[in-house]
C-alpha cells in the first residue's frame, strides 16, 4: 500500500518536473523568437531548408492523403447529413469537421510521425556525436542556429499544410454536394462561407500554432537526453513521439474545451 | 572538433562566417569554394562528413577553424586525424595555404612524434 502511494508520488513529481521543463524551454523558444538578434544569414538558410524538408518534400504523399481520405470522408459525411436531414446544417458541420477539427489533426499526425521523429533523432546523434559542443566552442547558439528554425518550421509547416488540407477536402465536397443535394459552385462556396466563424477560425489558427509549436518543441528537448552512448538515441527518439503523442492529445482536448464553452 | 555530420562540408565551413558575420550563403559559398580550390579539393564541397578521406577532412575542419576573425588554430595530435600521413609536409602546405585567415597555430602532440615534425620544426 505505501510501496503504491510512493510510485504514484514519485510518477506525479515526475511527471510535473517534465511538464515544468517543457515549458521552460518553451519559454526560451518563444522569447528567441522575438528577438531579431537571433536571426542571421545562418538561422534563415536553415529555416528555408527545414520548411522545404517539413512541407515541401512531403507535398505529393499529401495530397494524394488528402484526396483520397477527404473524398471518401466528405462521401460519408454528405450522405450522413441527408439521411439525418440536416442540409441546412451542411455548412456548419463541414467548417467544424474539416477545417477546426480534422485539417489539423491529420497534418499534425503526418507531420509528427515524419519530421517529429526526424528532428528527435537528429538532436540525438549530434549529442551523441558531441557536434552540440563543436556548435558550443565556434560560438554558435544552439537555441538560435538549430532549435528555433526547426520550432519556426514546425509552426509555419502545420499552419499551412492545415489550410491546404481543408482547401482540398472542401473542395472534394463539391462532388458530393453537387451529387447529393444538387448545389452549384456558387451555392456551395455561399454555404461554406456563410458558415465560416470568426472565432473558430482564431481556435484553429491558435491550435496549429500550438501543435506545430509542440511537435518540435519536445522532439528537441528529448534530443537533447540523449547521453554518449549510441544506445541511448532510440530510447530519447521513443521517449520524445511518446510525449508528442501525449502534447497533441492534450491541445486537442484544450481547443474542444475552447470552442464548446 | 567534428564536422557537423549532417550539413555539407561547404556549409560546415561557411557556418562561421555567416553566423558571426551575417554573410550571405551565396558569398559565403563562393569564399569557402575559393579555399578548397587553394586545396585541390573544391569536389568535396558538396559532400558530408562520412564520405570524406582523412585528408579532405583534415583541411574541412583546418578551414572551419582558420574561418574564424583572428583565430587562434589549436590542432591536438594531427596525425590521429590522419594516420596515413608519414611526416608533417601535408600538415605544412595546409597550413601554408591558409596562413593569411588565422592570427596562430598550436600543434599539440606526444614527444614520441617529435621525429615527424620535420618541416615545422619544435
Amino acid at each position: 500500500m505505501i510501496n503504491a502511494i510512493v510510485r504514484i508520488g514519485t510518477t506525479t513529481i515526475n511527471v510535473t518536473r517534465t511538464f515544468r521543463d517543457t515549458l521552460s524551454f518553451a519559454f526560451t523558444i518563444i522569447l528567441k523568437m522575438f528577438n531579431k538578434n537571433s536571426y542571421n544569414s545562418a538561422t534563415r538558410l536553415v529555416i528555408i531548408h527545414q520548411i522545404y524538408f517539413t512541407s515541401i518534400q512531403i507535398l505529393p504523399l499529401f495530397i494524394g492523403i488528402s484526396i483520397i481520405f477527404g473524398t471518401l470522408l466528405m462521401g460519408i459525411v454528405f450522405q450522413i447529413i441527408k439521411n439525418l436531414g440536416l442540409a441546412e446544417h451542411l455548412g456548419r458541420i463541414l467548417m467544424n469537421l474539416v477545417v477546426t477539427e480534422l485539417a489539423p489533426f491529420v497534418t499534425v499526425l503526418l507531420i509528427a510521425l515524419r519530421s517529429s521523429s526526424a528532428i528527435n533523432a537528429e538532436i540525438a546523434v549530434m549529442k551523441v556525436n558531441k557536434e552540440l559542443n563543436t556548435l558550443d566552442k565556434f560560438n554558435i547558439g544552439t537555441v538560435d542556429y538549430l532549435f528555433l528554425p526547426r520550432v519556426i518550421n514546425g509552426v509555419i509547416s502545420v499552419v499551412l499544410l492545415s489550410a491546404f488540407f481543408s482547401i482540398l477536402v472542401l473542395t472534394s465536397g463539391l462532388l458530393f454536394s453537387k451529387l447529393l443535394f444538387g448545389l452549384s459552385l456558387e451555392s456551395y462556396s455561399n454555404v461554406l462561407l456563410s458558415s465560416a466563424n470568426f472565432y473558430d477560425i482564431v481556435i484553429s489558427l491558435i491550435k496549429c500554432c500550438a501543435f506545430g509549436f509542440f511537435i518540435t518543441l519536445i522532439p528537441i528537448r528529448f534530443g537533447l537526453h540523449a547521453t554518449n552512448d549510441l544506445t541511448s538515441i532510440p530510447i530519447s527518439v521513443l521517449n520524445g513521439m511518446v510525449d508528442v503523442f501525449i502534447a497533441i492529445v492534450f491541445i486537442e482536448v484544450l481547443s474542444l474545451i475552447l470552442i464548446f464553452i | 572538433m567534428p564536422l557537423i555530420s549532417n550539413l555539407d562540408v561547404w556549409v560546415n565551413i561557411a557556418l562561421i562566417k555567416q553566423y558571426h558575420e551575417n554573410l550571405s550563403a551565396d558569398k559565403a559559398q563562393e569564399l569557402v569554394i575559393r579555399y578548397l580550390t587553394g586545396y585541390g579539393m573544391e569536389h568535396i564541397s558538396n559532400k558530408r562528413n562520412p564520405a570524406l578521406t582523412n585528408r579532405e577532412r583534415f583541411c574541412a575542419m583546418l578551414l572551419r577553424a582558420a574561418m574564424v576573425r583572428d583565430s587562434i588554430v589549436v590542432i591536438d595530435r594531427p596525425f590521429t586525424i590522419i594516420p596515413d600521413v608519414q611526416d608533417d609536409r601535408f600538415i605544412y602546405d595546409s597550413l601554408k595555404a591558409v596562413d593569411d585567415s588565422f592570427k596562430e597555430c598550436h600543434i599539440f602532440d606526444y614527444l614520441w612524434s617529435k621525429d615527424r615534425y620535420r618541416m615545422i620544426g619544435l
